[in-house]
């Protein structure tokens, strides 16, 4: 891409929105959902019900929230939602060694027989679902914060105001 | 840019309605052609079948020489602007602009170029992030053509492109696209039922009626030597008087008057000595003068002039004058004139008498 283009590429992104890093935040968020339904499924003996599933799903209607949030601040180049799209990112991947973890390693007693609370197939399916979130967002949170950064010394540039 | 020939075109819907008659029209490289007619005269049916939009009956239809008669709208490299501006309201203007040359799979960066282009011509370039709701009407016509120009069409074709906006935005814009098409050296075809836009836009004007073309001109030419009654009734605000008379030797006698001829009206009228015609008479070509009583209806002062409406004495033919000035006749008054310049129609055919050379 020769200095012109690449002139013209930060011109675009004063008009046409930062869609990749939404689109990105949306698919964290997909992703996260599709984690959401499959972690219960392996309910045995009522071993989730304590103060981990309450807290769970508090925080699962926050991440919703703000993650889409941050997709409507990434895709309008605010550069503050990088921070919130990064946070949220990692939060998915902590969110590892919490439920899936501690279950997949839980035995519990079912008619006096002892069983795995979570098994291998959707330990690793569930894993594989916060990966993707986690990983969705933070390559959001990223691309945000390079094109907020280049707009904003475009616009500096240019003898607009910042991003 | 590019010309158009249109050859004996019809169109004939599938219930057998004729829409449009026999239409031959050659269009000059760069020439701004306005259709022009009253409503249902078949102006947007010939444009939509120019556009591709509608198929042609019978007829020909040219682009620079290139038969396209059957050659589907898009790929006529023709850009249509709508009355209704068809935009899309979940994008912004920018993404208007572009979204035609997006879909064609246009390198972005060429896109953006052409549509920074377009919208520093029409004035949009601080608008570009709003999007079409966040407009006013006119501002969202230039949008409209805004797309157009950015796929940088052989032909224009605009639709009523200001019978939306207020007379105020209305001006405005027309004078917009004018000047666009003086920048853009473009060829257009221009569809209009509103005769001021014609005669202030137009190089030529089609002007038609119930699916027949009337006349093909200049504005002037229109205006000054109207083919026929039709065309004298329909260019010019207010209306053309249409009186039946008959030619009697020097004169011309209609009910309640009788004006004089100069001798190139009688050499005009020598074929219908004896006969009855029309005479025509523009309101701006009545002026105070000796020969035509007329009884004042109503007087309407507009500043530089004054539009009295009346009969002529004694009978109930309707009469307009535009005078100059402020005048202050009240109804029932009695007014006298006489008619500065004349128009002849033949009362069989109602097409124009011509001068004999």
């Amino acid at each position: 891409m020769n200095g012109d283009d690449r002139e013209i590429r930060l011109d675009r992104m004063r008009y046409i929105k930062n869609t990749s890093s939404a689109n990105l935040t949306y698919l964290g968020i997909l992703f996260d959902v599709f984690f959401f339904v499959n972690i219960y499924r392996s309910d045995v003996d009522t071993y989730y019900y304590n103060i981990l599933i309450g807290i769970s799903i508090v925080y699962n209607l926050v991440f919703l929230l703000a993650a889409f949030l941050a997709s409507e601040g990434a895709k309008n180049y605010k550069s503050g939602y990088t921070w919130l799209l990064g946070g949220l990112g990692i939060g998915q991947i902590i969110r590892i060694f919490i439920i899936p973890m501690r279950a997949h390693s839980a035995m519990t007693l079912v008619n006096g027989v002892e069983t795995l609370v979570m098994q291998n197939g959707q330990f690793f399916r569930v894993i594989a679902y916060l990966v993707i979130s986690g990983a969705c967002l933070l390559v959001a949170a990223a691309i945000n914060y390079r094109k907020c950064h280049e707009l904003s010394g475009h616009l500096k540039s240019l003898g607009l105001q910042g991003a | 840019m590019a010309t158009i020939s249109i050859q004996h075109m019809d169109k004939i819907y599938d219930n057998n309605v004729q829409a449009v008659f026999d239409f031959n029209l050659d269009v000059k490289d760069g020439e701004l052609i306005v259709l022009v007619g009253p409503s249902g005269c078949g102006k947007s049916t010939t444009l939509r079948m120019v556009a591709g939009l509608e198929d042609i009956s019978a007829g020909k239809l040219l682009l620079d020489g290139k038969d396209i008669t059957q050659t589907p709208a898009k790929d006529r490299d023709m850009a249509m602007v709508f009355q209704s501006y068809a935009l899309y309201g979940h994008m912004t203007i920018y993404e208007n602009m572009a979204f035609s040359l997006t879909l064609r799979k246009e390198n972005p960066n060429v896109i953006h170029k052409k549509v920074l282009a377009a919208a520093e011509v029409l004035g949009l370039t601080s608008q570009l992030n709003k999007k079409p709701a966040q407009l006013s009407g006119g501002q969202r016509q230039r949008v409209a053509m805004g797309r157009s120009i950015v796929r940088n069409p052989k032909v224009f074709l605009f639709d009523e492109p200001l019978s939306n906006l207020d007379a105020k935005l209305r001006g405005a814009t027309r004078r917009e696209i004018l000047l666009l098409h003086k920048r853009l050296q473009a060829t257009m075809l221009y569809v209009t039922h509103d005769q001021t836009e014609a005669l202030t836009l137009a190089d030529r004007i089609v002007c038609m009626s119930m699916g027949h073309v009337q006349q093909v001109g200049t504005p002037l030419e229109l205006y000054d030597a109207p083919a026929n009654v039709f065309v004298a009734s329909f260019i010019g605000l207010p209306p053309m008087n249409f009186y039946d008379v008959r030619v009697n030797g020097d004169t011309l006698t209609g009910k309640g008057f009788q004006v004089g001829l100069t001798p190139q009206e009688k050499a005009t009228l020598r074929a219908y000595a004896g006969k009855e015609i029309i005479l025509g008479v523009r309101p701006e070509n009545i002026v105070l003068g000796p020969d035509v009583k007329v009884t004042v209806n109503t007087n309407e002062n507009l500043g530089m002039n004054t539009l009295v409406h009346g009969y002529v004495a004694g009978t109930k033919e309707r009469m307009t004058a535009k005078l100059k000035g402020w005048s202050s006749n009240k109804a029932g008054d009695t007014v006298s004139f006489s008619f500065k310049r004349k128009h002849f129609f033949d009362k069989e055919t109602t097409n124009a008498i011509k001068e004999v050379e």
